[in-house]
């Protein structure tokens, strides 16, 4: 199956700077709804991948490909394949939701007659149908991100990339934005890039994950898989006589420390089921009144990957110095 | 269905072809540009002249009947002739409502879409920068051509009719040269104007600026003719260039000192190249910091 974005050792330079240092990945697959997140600090290159997916930028060495479509050599192409939403305000301010939609649906190749109907059919969509008649430069910047959305969908792309999509949005927009983003991959079969600085975002919608750093991948992950590899941190909290808990747990080759009476943290290894738990438990004549499974959050894997968290062997060192270790 | 009740969908019908998306743009922009009054009333004014131009040709080739009941003699019926000066009369006027259009439309083609950050949008489509400054030059050029071409054909059309097609066989380079003429005057305009318009955020200030560099261009020629007693220094100036382009070209005579056709020529097209560089350079869809 073809990659969505497949990316060989590109290197881009704008002006002195190498901004991409030889980066090389491949992300989603075509036909598949799935969202990509692309996460990294500042200045890591972000925006210059993105813009170089676009065409805007020529790769000093290496390629990029979307849909198997060189972005530099076919960039008709692949622009007619994706659909684009800019961080930044970007629209024609004297022009009405629905003359701006049918516009940018008919530069992408849309039949005029179509082109109005999608207009309004995607204004309605994104919550702007009230609002369609109204010129876009008086729209609220929550209206305006939903215009920006709209644009970049019309025409019913294979892949959109989003820019920063919920920024500056109030909790309901950015609800509403993350479930059109949902919507998107998985009732409409579109690929959606993310690039967002909200991990919660991305961890919300995002399949995928690709963390840049100073131009280069530092961690490129399938965050499903990730947070199932992660589900071992599990946190107990039982009634009844646990003193020989521990050599229980010993026993089915798990690993606990009472923290207090009652309050247990546990290690499980990866082929250990939780089930194993409610066994020994019940057979100790224990009863569970709290179990709670701790798995690294996308901020943890985010902050070891960028280095400002040490990686640990085990992720439950980390709570060491808070809770005294197991 | 009401497009209310019914859900957004992927469109997956045919695409349009290249030749059509060309348009869009200028499709969207003349509807914008010809709701606003102003513009209306320029064009309707700008039609009195090619009208009287109509009526000077019916006298022209209705001369002798005229003339005839009058008892004027044949020198002011050689007044009457039409021919490459008349042409070039013709012009010269009918660019000055031109110029006032390109004016008042050129500034907001690009501004608006600087201004907004609109470039992205456009770039992120299947639309090159060279396809972007073709299109805008096409709004121009379509409402320039309303005040240039198309009542100079008329004009030329209606003078063809009446003199018959011996006056063409003799007289067809004076459509040629006419239809030349005015789209080397809408290039060089439109390129001032979109140029201006991509580089100055006012639309006022854009408009002042297409003119200023006609009148500065033009004060500058002359400064150097006469400081330094040559007249080398109007290549300098666009609009007397494409003056004396024009008269070459309607075949009439050139000043005897000074450059010829062919350096006019080269300066215009040297200018055209300037322009066209610098408003390039300015059409990026990202802004990159060396």
């Amino acid at each position: 199956m073809t990659p969505v974005v497949s990316i060989d050792n590109l290197h881009v330079r704008l002006g002195r700077r190498e901004i991409l240092q030889g980066i090389s990945c491949r992300l989603g697959a075509s036909g598949v709804g799935k969202a990509i997140g692309l996460l990294g600090p500042n200045g890591a290159g972000k925006s210059t991948l993105i813009q170089t997916l676009l065409g805007f930028h020529k790769p000093s060495a290496g390629s990029a490909q979307i849909l198997g479509m060189d972005c530099h050599k076919e960039s008709a192409k692949v622009k007619a394949a994706i659909g684009y939403m800019p961080e930044n305000d970007s629209f024609i301010a004297d022009m009405t939701a629905v003359s701006f939609l049918r516009l940018m649906g008919e530069i992408s190749g849309l039949p005029p007659s179509a082109a109005l109907e999608k207009a309004h059919e995607t204004l309605f969509h994104v919550g702007l149908g009230e609002a369609r008649y109204r010129t876009v430069g008086t729209y609220s910047l929550g209206m305006k991100q939903m215009a920006k959305l709209a644009q970049a969908i019309i025409h019913g792309p294979q892949l959109v990339i989003l820019d920063e999509p919920t920024n500056g949005l109030d909790p309901a927009a950015r609800q509403r934005m993350l479930v059109l983003i949902k919507e998107m991959k998985e009732q409409h079969g579109m690929n959606v890039l993310l690039c967002s600085h909200l991990l919660r975002d991305v961890e919300e919608v995002c399949d995928e994950v690709v963390i840049l750093k100073d131009g280069k991948i530092v961690h490129q992950a399938d965050l499903e898989a990730e947070r199932s590899t992660n589900r071992r941190f599990v946190q107990l909290e039982v009634t009844g006589d646990d003193r020989g808990f521990a050599a229980v747990l010993r026993e089915i080759g798990a690993e606990g420390v009472s923290e207090s009476a009652g309050n247990w943290r546990i290690v499980l290894p990866k082929e250990i089921e939780i089930g194993a738990l409610w066994r020994i438990t019940s057979r100790e004549h224990l009863r569970i009144t709290k179990l709670a499974y701790r798995r690294d959050t996308l901020e943890e894997i985010f902050l070891k990957a960028v280095g400002h968290l040490r990686p640990a062997p085990l992720a439950t060192t980390q709570e060491v110095p808070v809770h005294g270790g197991i | 269905m009401a497009v209310f009740r019914r859900g957004y969908e992927r469109y997956n019908g045919p695409l349009t072809g290249t030749a059509a998306r060309l348009l869009v743009m200028p499709r969207f922009a003349w509807e914008r540009i010809l709701s606003h009054r102003f513009v209306v009333v320029l064009l309707m004014a700008s039609m009195f002249w090619p009208l009287a131009c109509i009526a000077f040709i019916y006298v022209s080739n209705h001369a002798d009947t005229l003339l005839g009941a009058t008892g004027v003699g044949g020198g002011f019926s050689k007044m009457l002739e039409i021919n490459g000066k008349f042409f070039n009369v013709f012009m010269t006027v009918q660019v000055v409502f031109g110029m006032i259009l390109a004016t008042v439309a050129g500034p907001g083609l690009i501004a608006p879409d600087l201004a907004n950050n609109g470039l992205p949008l456009y770039f992120a489509r299947p639309l090159s920068r060279w396809t972007y400054v073709l299109s805008r030059m096409i709004v121009l050029l379509g409402l320039l051509s309303l005040v240039t071409l198309i009542p100079g054909l008329l004009v030329f059309g209606m003078q063809v009719s009446m003199a018959g097609s011996t006056w063409l066989s003799n007289h067809w380079s004076l459509g040629i040269a006419m239809i030349f003429g005015f789209l080397l005057w809408m290039l060089v305009v439109s390129l001032v104007a979109m140029t201006s318009s991509a580089y100055v955020k006012w639309r006022v200030v854009a408009g002042a600026l297409v003119l200023a560099f006609f009148f500065v261009s033009a004060g500058a020629a002359t400064i150097v003719n006469q400081v330094l007693r040559v007249q080398w220094g109007s290549l300098f100036n666009p609009g007397y260039a494409i003056g004396f382009v024009w008269s070459a070209m309607l075949g009439l005579e050139p000043p005897e000192d000074g450059p010829g056709v062919y350096q006019y020529v080269i300066s215009l097209s040297v200018t055209i190249v300037i322009l066209t560089v610098i408003l390039m350079r300015k059409l990026r869809p990202v802004e990159v910091v060396s």
